[in-house]
């Protein structure tokens, strides 16, 4: 059981790294997405991956695997015919929102669709108070009546959400048994478990999107469990949630809400070990998929988190990294719209049918051929010469456009490319510059299979003077599964006024997450050696409805504790908002335990540093359209896997590599650091 | 008007550093918006954030305001000439805070709403301000007669001098409040929100240099004038008018009102009629005309126009001073909102003459609103409880209206049902969308809202509004949309001009107008049609009687 194995399946391309616990060995495989089901492709990388280390599936210790199946379903809209069964006199709260208009001046603005449609919003007589009490009994009939006829109406999830739902949890409980009872095939969920905290539309916006994708990842992660079953895998596999950490499973198929950043999230966590490894920690990732784009920003080597974020135009009460996606990548198609400019996406060509120099069906142009033409990829064979392409075919399409445009065919290809990097830093400056952060003072880390082919020339427009490029970027996602701790989090919002009379209470909120957690770790395989737990508290001045979040130690919640507590309350309080209430009543509202498990982490030992000569690593030579040049310049072909520690080389230049190229424009140098990261920078 | 400094040296800044200055600013305001909600106690800020944050610079002119309320643009335009006439600018010191909020001598809209403001020094010189507005709802249970009635009147004054607290100050503006403790904590909130800004301008000015950074801040004054003047050109001249009528509880009749807007070459004109002003709270001042001006017009010429003062540059306005839009001392202005929903109204219908597709249909015109007053039983001490309630947004031209917002100068989130009920002796027994209340059309107009209370305790209750007796207009055929009404439960005594009490256990309905429609209601999509009738947003008959057999698809 020496292998663990980390599984990044995107839209256009599934990569599997595999580490060996024993040998510190590293190695990578990618094939294919299969997106009609993508647990197809991942089966058939993860036994080509075993197989091409020599080893087989009962041999693996550890699977885990990040997913951007929610996140597209959310994306697309194309989540499970869901119906919502909620308090009487309240079932437009999910369309009205916190009734803001989705922008302030944009009179054209559109608010995203309700996920459930008006009609299959139903309502039902039931009424519980703030304090607990019921006022109105649930009528358990109104709820079979609603499940009738929510499953006439031919839905597949049903959410349910009352007020106060999660004060007293009896009443969704019931009409959860109820609508089982009279839909048994739909997935249910409740309120009070997907997201047991107070104000309500959230609270059902999160109960909604998790029934919205229930269905779909439950579906996916049985056909994906059975798979690797069939395969010999003895473990039970893992899936990333939105904040890094990984879940089982079953949790995940419950929890979907909680996966939607699944995918992005590894690659977020992946960038920070590398970043830490070469000891870079004012990060901006870049990654650059088929389909599409994420980018977040890490300060200090952390990136924020965040318990509440819109994803897609919906509320999610989850703890999320702070990820911001767009719809556009290598397989982003390029076309001339109605004002006869040229745009780049959103719409993709995906997997399938796949950029025009695949040959398998699609004639219009995309990012990915228009570097083929411009020579930045290599023009005969993609993925280290395991696949073939046809530059013939991606000219031709780029042709068509250029006679639209009136433009020379390179000039077009390079006009794709300067849309598209055009529109990654827009993305960056939403994280960057909208936040008040200076994307100069931060080093672009390049990732994904499309990052560091585009990374030199979007640092150029963004004037960054530094670009990281990982030893292997195009299955960094799947490497960032092996370089964490696996990790999971719990909360439970109990309002207590911080008093001594509190002191049982607190115990008593503290273990029943610690029970959760203890759980957890069982599922997860993690021995008691390597538990580790945190706990913190989210406190306000009675009357506030925002929270600070303070640590608890260890151990039993003595009168110090609440003096220590108090006391890291008022020093937060006077560092956020520059005053303290003094004799001001403080309450503990959200209680939290992050749970981590310390797992054997793929390291990479540092090379020692050669001599800056880097011709041994150069394997040809190709001639690469550069607009710095106005045609076509020779430049000289690197192989990634020959490059070492403290080799340097002097753009303009191609990397090649099975899962990724890299372009160092003129004017830029590359350095090999220890870690066999390369280091791009302007000179 | 004695300048606060001299005017940012003229250094040329390239395009990139004043992006990143820019979009700095605008963090910077959104930081100070978010320090004030969470800081906060009272629900209109905590949950409803009716408050907003901006930067201006030493000459007065605003620098960015945070996205949060159009309206609020008005109090802070107006304080800080009021502030540098009474005050010396050589007197000033770090540490100064301004507090004030009157109509007339303190650059404020209405009194509710507090405007603290504090002078940004980097190296000893003064270089920018940091302004932040709350509507703190108090003042409540007042007369309308005139402004001595509506609340306590502040006008600039130090509430902090050098960076210490003049308590005389503040325990005079306490007194005069019925929930002190809220006030107190909102004004320590507001204090949090200017702390921020001050920090991070400061650093900004560390990063960059003070001169760049004044340099940065007037170079984005003057593109937002050439994007805006840029959009205007775009429209054809001419003079283009417009009229309605604004009809209110606090009043009997409904109120004429106009416009004539005058588009020549890159500006524009917009000149305004109305009755004299009333002796009741719905007169505008005129920075409150302004501010709507100001976002009616961005909002049609290029929505993406910087909010800084550059945008205005290209506009004039007048209006007659002592009538209704214009309003002068000693006017009540507390409920100008709902007036200044319909001056937007006004705008709209114009500039539908000149650009019919970038302006919506008649929206739900009014800024409803609940206030609730009552006695804490244990202490005599004194809720108050206010909300404002969304309601349909026009048609456009090639889409439907939005169901259920704020429209135009406000934009407050509403109070979660669990928050409200946790605070106050009220429960919330529906909130919902109002079937058929969207006006028919090609496009259909927005759907009001619906809120149904129950008074757990005895208390007052003021109702304020627009759009009771006249209906949201449509565009180019479209249908008017629903009107807004009060209504009562059992044993409610009657209510005069918007104002009663509710004992415990009684009921009090609230609907919020709907929206126009756009383009005739024969044109639209009968699997439109179909889909509405489905979610029960019109009823099969009246869909039939509005969109004839041919919509209905059969």
């Amino acid at each position: 059981m020496a292998w663990r194995i980390g599984v990044d399946s995107g839209g256009t391309f599934t990569d599997v790294c595999l580490f060996d616990e024993q040998s510190g060995r590293v190695a990578v495989w990618k094939v294919s997405s299969t997106p009609d089901d993508p647990s197809r492709g991942i089966a058939q990388g993860v036994e080509e991956g075993v197989a091409h280390v020599g080893t087989v599936p009962a041999e693996i210790g550890y699977l885990g695997h990040g997913t951007t199946v929610g996140t597209n379903a959310l994306i697309q809209h194309r989540g499970a015919r869901t119906g919502l069964i909620t308090t009487d006199g309240f079932r437009d709260l999910l369309e009205i929102g916190r009734q803001k208009r989705p922008d302030l001046y944009d009179l054209q603005a559109d608010a995203p669709p309700p996920l459930v449609p008006r009609d299959l919003r139903l309502e039902v007589p039931e009424r519980i108070r703030h304090d607990g009490t019921v006022e109105t009994p649930l009528d358990e009939d109104a709820v079979r009546a609603a499940a009738r006829a929510l499953r006439e109406a031919g839905v597949a999830a049903v959410a349910i959400c009352f007020l106060y739902g999660f004060v007293r949890t009896e009443h969704e409980a019931a009409a959860r048994r109820i609508v089982a009872e009279e839909c048994p095939e739909a997935f249910v969920c409740t309120g009070h478990e997907i997201a047991p905290e107070f104000r309500e539309f959230e609270r059902i916006s999160t109960t909604v999107v998790n029934a919205y994708l229930g269905p779909v990842m439950h579906g996916y992660i049985g056909r994906l469990g059975a798979r690797l079953a069939g395969l010999g895998l003895r473990v039970a596999p893992h899936i990333t949630q939105s904040n890094g950490g990984v879940i089982g499973f079953d949790r995940a198929s419950r929890q979907a809400v909680r996966t939607v950043l699944s995918g992005p999230s590894t690659g977020v966590v992946a960038a920070q070990a590398i970043g830490g490894m070469a000891g870079i920690a004012d990060l901006i990732t870049f990654d650059m998929g088929g389909t599409s784009t994420d980018v977040a920003l890490l300060r200090g080597g952390v990136c924020r988190l965040t318990n509440e974020a819109i994803v897609h135009g919906y509320p999610i009460k989850a703890p999320m990294l702070d990820i911001h996606t767009v719809g556009a990548g290598g397989g982003s198609i390029a076309y001339v719209d109605n004002g006869g400019l040229l745009k780049v996406g959103p719409r993709s060509a995906g997997a399938f049918p796949g950029p025009v120099c695949y040959d398998t069906g699609n004639t219009e142009p995309t990012v990915t051929d228009a570097n083929l033409v411009l020579q930045t990829l290599n023009p005969t064979h993609l993925l280290g010469g395991r696949m073939a392409v046809r530059q013939d075919l991606a000219k031709a399409a780029i042709g068509h456009l250029a006679e639209q445009l009136g433009l020379t065919p390179m000039a077009t290809a390079q006009g794709i490319v300067s849309v598209v990097t055009a529109n990654m830093a827009r993305a960056i400056r939403v994280i960057s510059v909208q936040r008040g952060y200076d994307p100069r003072d931060y080093t672009l880390a390049a990732f994904g299979g499309a990052g560091p082919l585009h990374a030199a020339r979007l640092a150029k427009e963004l004037d960054i003077a530094r670009i990281l490029v990982p030893r292997h970027p195009g299955i960094l996602c799947a490497m960032g599964l092996l370089l964490t701790d696996v990790r999971a989090d719990f909360a439970a919002t109990r309002l207590l006024t911080l008093a001594d009379a509190a002191r049982p209470a607190i115990e008593d909120v503290f273990a029943g997450l610690a029970a959760e957690a203890a759980a957890w770790f069982a599922e997860a395989a993690v021995g008691p050696a390597e538990r580790r737990v945190q706990r913190a508290v989210d406190m306000r001045y009675a009357g506030q409805n925002y929270e600070l979040s303070v640590p608890v130690p260890d151990g039993p919640i003595t009168g110090s504790v609440l003096d220590g507590l108090a006391a890291g309350f008022a020093d937060a309080h006077r560092r956020m908002y520059g005053f303290v209430a003094e004799g001001e009543p403080v309450q503990l509202v959200t209680f939290r335990i992050e749970a981590s498990g310390l797992v054997p982490k793929a390291a990479f030992r540092p090379r020692p540093e050669r001599a800056p000569d880097a011709s041994a690593a150069i394997v040809g030579r190709r001639e690469v359209w550069l607009p710095e040049a106005d045609g076509f310049l020779s430049c000289p072909l690197y192989d990634r896997d020959r490059l070492d520690s403290g080799h340097r080389i002097a753009g303009p230049a191609i990397v090649e590599q099975m899962d990724a190229t890299t372009v160092i424009l003129p004017g830029m140098t590359a350095r090999v650091e220890p870690h066999l990261n390369l280091i791009l920078e302007l000179t | 008007m004695s300048h606060a400094m001299e005017p940012a040296p003229r250094i040329a800044v390239d395009p990139i550093t004043t992006e990143v200055i820019g979009s700095a600013l605008s963090s910077i305001t959104e930081e100070m918006g978010e320090a004030l909600v969470r800081a906060s106690y009272s629900t209109n800020i905590k949950e409803r954030r009716d408050c907003s944050t901006a930067l201006f610079n030493t000459r007065g002119d605003a620098l960015c305001q945070a996205e949060h309320i159009p309206m609020h643009l008005g109090s802070f335009i107006g304080i800080l000439p009021h502030i540098l006439q009474r005050h010396a600018v050589a007197d000033m010191r770090p540490g100064d805070v301004f507090v004030g909020n009157d109509a007339y001598e303190g650059g404020g809209t209405h009194l509710p709403d507090i405007v603290l403001a504090e002078p940004i020094f980097v190296d000893g010189a003064m270089v920018a301000w940091a302004v932040n507005t709350a509507h703190h709802a108090d003042f409540a249970d007042r007369g309308h007669a005139h402004i001595y009635q509506e609340g306590l009147r502040i006008p600039p004054i130090r509430l902090y001098r050098a960076g210490v607290l003049q308590t005389d100050v503040q325990e005079l503006i306490l007194l005069n409040c019925q929930v002190p403790r809220e006030r107190l904590s909102d004004l320590r909130a507001q204090m949090a929100a200017n702390r921020l800004g001050i920090e991070r301008v400061t650093a900004l000015c560390a990063k960059y240099g003070r001169d760049t950074v004044l340099a940065a801040g007037d170079a984005l004054l003057d593109y937002a004038e050439r994007k805006m003047r840029a959009g205007i050109a775009a429209f054809p001249d001419g003079t283009y008018r417009f009229s309605d009528v604004f009809d209110n509880p606090e009043i009997d009749r409904d109120l004429p009102m106009s416009c004539a807007i005058t588009i020549a070459g890159d500006s524009m004109h917009l000149h305004f009629e109305s009755p004299d002003q009333v002796r009741a709270g719905l007169n505008m001042v005129r920075t409150a005309l302004l501010s709507t001006v100001y976002y009616a017009v961005k909002a049609v010429v290029d929505p993406t126009v910087l909010p800084n003062a550059g945008l205005a540059r290209p506009l004039s306005v007048t209006a007659r001073e002592g009538s209704v839009l214009n309003c002068a001392h000693p006017a009540a202005v507390n409920g100008r909102v709902s007036t200044c929903q319909r001056v937007v109204d006004l705008i709209f219908g114009a500039l539908a003459q000149v650009v019919p597709e970038r302006v919506v249909a008649a929206c739900n015109g009014a800024v409803a609103s609940a206030t609730f007053v009552g006695e804490n039983p244990q202490d005599r001490s004194i809720w108050v409880y206010l909300e404002t309630i969304g309601g349909g947004s026009g048609a456009r031209a090639t889409k439907d209206g939005l169901d259920g917002v704020h429209v135009h100068m406000t934009n407050t989130s509403n109070l979660p049902v669990e928050a409200l009920e946790i605070e106050y002796p009220l429960t919330l027994l529906r909130y919902e969308l109002v079937d058929g209340s969207g006006g028919a059309g090609r496009q259909r107009g927005g759907m009001g809202l619906r809120r149904v209370y129950r008074a757990e305790a005895p208390c007052r209750l003021r109702l304020d509004g627009a759009r009771l007796r006249s209906a949201p207009w449509g565009l180019e055929g479209g249908r008017p949309g629903g009107m807004g009404r009060f209504a009562f439960g059992p044993g409610v005594a009657p209510f005069q001009h918007g104002s009663g009490f509710l004992e415990a256990g009684q009921t009090v309905e609230i609907v919020t107008p709907g929206a126009g429609g756009y383009g005739p209601p024969e044109a639209r999509d009968p699997a439109a049609v179909a889909r509405d009738i489905a979610e029960r947003r019109i009823d099969a008959e009246t869909a039939r009687g509005l969109y004839g057999a041919a919509a209905m698809g059969r």
